[in-house]
């Protein structure tokens, strides 16, 4: 009984010490979060709708984190595809696809369609 | 037959044969007008596969691949809205010359191969797109009637643009 008690009282201190490393990773865990595309409570997800050979109006007031969804209506594949080379996103027929916006002013263009630009602001 | 028209038929060589038809050639109908965009893509897929058998240049393959998935998606798309409408493709001079004047520059593309053949190929493609773009924005989207077929014109006008800029772009990287 006594060795019983012994053992679940370690279990305790081992859990209490599990916790508190969890607790002070926190901030780690959140900004790896960031980095893929599921949305967490302060991410906000922006459409960027591609339609008849364009890109749509770009969202404004994109922080770095949120997410970009690219909605593609078209009957044709497209890309959004950086400039500086710093993504390169696949944009198959009637799809939709996410990613997570990073800092920057990002000078993008359709790889398929080179007569498709835009230029999208993440503060 | 009116001047965008004749020059995507001299384009490809029949201009012989569409000018004496030019005379007599009532208005265009969205009848023909999708027989001869239908005409136009299926020509270009045809060239594609064409590229895809005798290049071995990874930009001319892409460029190819390109044109094969797009020009098929718009005539996919051309093949329902006519279905839809009641309307049967209407076969015309325009779309006569088009196809033998394409016939006539496989022929000739066939007989080039290695970096002779890209060369022509892109250039032909620069070509095609530019006199299919000014048939499309001079003569067939003003002429269709209806409001589906001229939606879909204009969508394939902003798509062959992009495509003569892509074609124009890969003619001069291989120069």
């Amino acid at each position: 009984m006594i060795a019983l008690q012994h053992a679940m009282s370690r279990t305790l201190i081992l859990l209490a010490a599990m916790l508190a490393l969890a607790v002070g990773s926190l901030p780690a865990s959140a900004s790896d979060r960031a980095s893929t595309p599921t949305t967490t409570p302060t991410q906000r997800v922006h459409v960027v709708v591609i339609d008849k050979m364009e890109f749509g109006p770009m969202p404004t007031d994109v922080r770095a984190g949120d997410i970009i969804e690219w909605d593609n209506r078209d009957i044709f594949e497209h890309s959004a595809t950086a400039r500086d080379g710093s993504f390169d996103i696949d944009l198959k027929p009637a799809s939709k696809v996410r990613s997570v916006a990073t800092a920057g002013t990002a000078a993008f263009f359709c790889k398929y369609h080179p007569t498709m630009t835009a230029t999208l602001v993440v503060r | 037959m009116n001047k965008p028209l004749l020059a995507l038929a001299l384009t490809f060589g029949f201009g012989a044969l569409v000018s004496v038809q030019a005379q007599q050639a009532p208005a265009i109908n969205d009848a023909q007008i999708a027989h001869i965009a239908y005409t136009a893509g299926a020509i270009d897929v045809t060239a594609a596969k064409q590229a895809l058998q005798k290049s071995s240049n990874a930009e001319v393959r892409a460029f190819a691949e390109g044109m094969a998935r797009d020009h098929a998606a718009v005539n996919e798309q051309a093949l329902a809205l006519v279905k839809k409408l009641g309307v049967t493709p209407q076969d015309n001079a325009t779309s006569q010359s088009l196809a033998d004047g394409a016939a006539a520059e496989q022929k000739r593309l066939a007989a080039l191969s290695g970096s002779e053949y890209d060369k022509a190929y892109a250039a032909n493609e620069v070509a095609f797109h530019k006199a299919v773009n000014a048939a499309l924005s001079d003569t067939l989207i003003p002429a269709a009637q209806n409001a589906e077929l001229k939606s879909l014109l204009e969508t394939g006008l902003k798509l062959f643009q992009s495509h003569q800029m892509h074609a124009e772009h890969l003619a001069q990287s291989l120069n």
